[in-house]
């Protein structure tokens, strides 16, 4: 029997259109299965498989073991304070004894009052709170307490200090390390950050300082840093002085998170009542304001 | 002469000025040297750096009326570090409060000890190795 012409000719075309189906959807399985494996090559890679990755993290384990948290050793500061003054100019003298004279007579100078981080070379010098140390390829970085801007981006890449920096108050670090020693060169420091030799006491840099230091553990858990500051503004003579920070692994210490202004605000509510900070008044010299 | 709303605009800012440009500062505004002691009720804990505030209601006796008085202590930090939290002291409690006066006389203090009325004596140091 013959079969129509017509039938013949739809039955034709229904099997092509299956055939082409057929190689859309092995197409489409085709280019499903490279994309998954593409994207799974790519995301091992991020994920740390590659060899130069895992070569640069091994490195690190040959570094001294600077991580953890640090805290100052204050009594030596106060130590420090009375021995070691830096080289003050001559005009730059009186300004300090006025204000350690203030100081003394209970009229405290607020050289530190405006919530601004302490920078550099302050924060390694005078500061009460602890910090961190973190050492990743390439880079050291000290997050500080108190201040939530209070950090410093050591860079160990071998990279330059930029030709025309922006001036800031942690100024620009690079550092390398020399033995156990990190040394790390600071520039492009703000002129108003200040070298302070106490909570009261200080003057800002005015401008061109250059500071080297000098990280290395003495004991497994004393860090000194060895500090060289050069300020042609207010110094005359590179001042050299040694400021120690100890490690308690035994206490599991950890860095709370804060910011100085806190204390100049309280909780409170607004007209809607929402929970936000007003005003906590304080007096002149720093101190909290009583209620009379 | 000054118009009012200028003026007004001026106080502003001073008030702003005042309340806001002091947190780091030296302790050399209170006298370590005396330090004192008063009998009070916490009214309020500002757990906060670099200072802690603690408001204290200290007893009224002898005929003098209940004042108000308020405290600074060390950061948080600090005083985690030395083993208290946020709610060693808490609104209500009564209690011992050691301090370094201010050395004008005025109604503050920096607070260096607290004597719960269970006998637990809440203290701190800047040095780990004395707490």
């Amino acid at each position: 029997m013959d079969v129509p012409s017509e039938k013949r000719k739809e039955f034709f075309l229904q099997r092509l259109n299956l055939r082409k189906s057929t190689r859309m959807v092995g197409l489409f399985c085709f280019v499903v299965a490279t994309v998954i494996i593409v994207a799974n090559t790519s995301t091992a890679q991020e994920t740390g498989a590659s060899p130069a990755r895992e070569k640069e993290w091994a490195a690190m384990a040959a570094l001294p073991d600077f991580s953890g948290v640090w805290i100052p050793d204050v009594k030596d500061q106060h130590r420090q304070e009375a021995a070691n003054m830096p080289p003050w100019k001559a005009e730059v003298l009186p300004q300090i004894e006025h204000m350690l004279a203030e100081e003394k007579a209970g009229r405290p100078a607020l050289i530190l009052g405006n919530c601004l981080p302490h920078g550099m070379p302050s924060w390694m010098l005078i500061t009460h709170n602890a910090f961190e140390i973190l050492i990743t390829p390439g880079r050291v970085t000290l997050l500080g307490e108190v201040d939530g801007n209070r950090m410093r981006r050591i860079y160990t890449d071998g990279r330059p200090h930029p030709e025309d920096p922006d001036l800031t108050l942690h100024g620009h670090s690079i550092g390398r390390w020399e033995g156990d020693a990190l040394v790390v060169d600071t520039t492009a420091i703000a002129p108003q950050a200040y070298i302070a030799i106490s909570e009261a006491a200080g003057v800002p840099n005015n401008g061109d300082m250059h500071i080297v230091e000098h990280f290395h553990l003495v004991k497994p858990d004393v860090l000194y840093d060895d500090l060289e500051i050069d300020a042609p503004k207010v110094l005359s003579a590179t001042w050299k002085t040694t400021r120690i920070f100890r490690r308690y692994p035994e206490r599991h210490f950890e860095i709370t998170e804060g910011e100085c202004v806190q204390e100049d605000l309280k909780e409170g509510k607004d007209q809607f009542g929402n929970a936000i900070f007003v005003p906590n008044p304080q007096r002149a010299d720093g101190s909290v304001r009583p209620v009379q | 002469m000054i118009s009012p709303i200028r003026f007004l605009m001026l106080a502003v800012l001073a008030l702003g000025w005042m309340s806001t440009a002091s947190a780091h500062h030296s302790n050399a505004a209170y006298d370590v040297d005396h330090l004192r002691t008063i009998e009070g009720t916490v009214k309020e804990v500002n757990w906060t750096n670099p200072h802690i505030t603690f408001h204290v209601e200290e007893d009224a006796k002898d005929g003098k009326p209940a004042v108000e008085w308020v405290f600074e202590a060390s950061s948080p930090g600090v005083l985690t570090r030395s083993g208290w939290t946020k709610r060693s002291i808490q609104p209500g409690d009564h209690a011992t409060f050691r301090y370094a006066p201010l050395r004008d006389g005025a109604l503050g203090g920096f607070l260096l000890q607290v004597t719960l009325q269970n006998g637990t004596i809440l203290t701190y140091s800047l040095t780990p190795a004395e707490q």
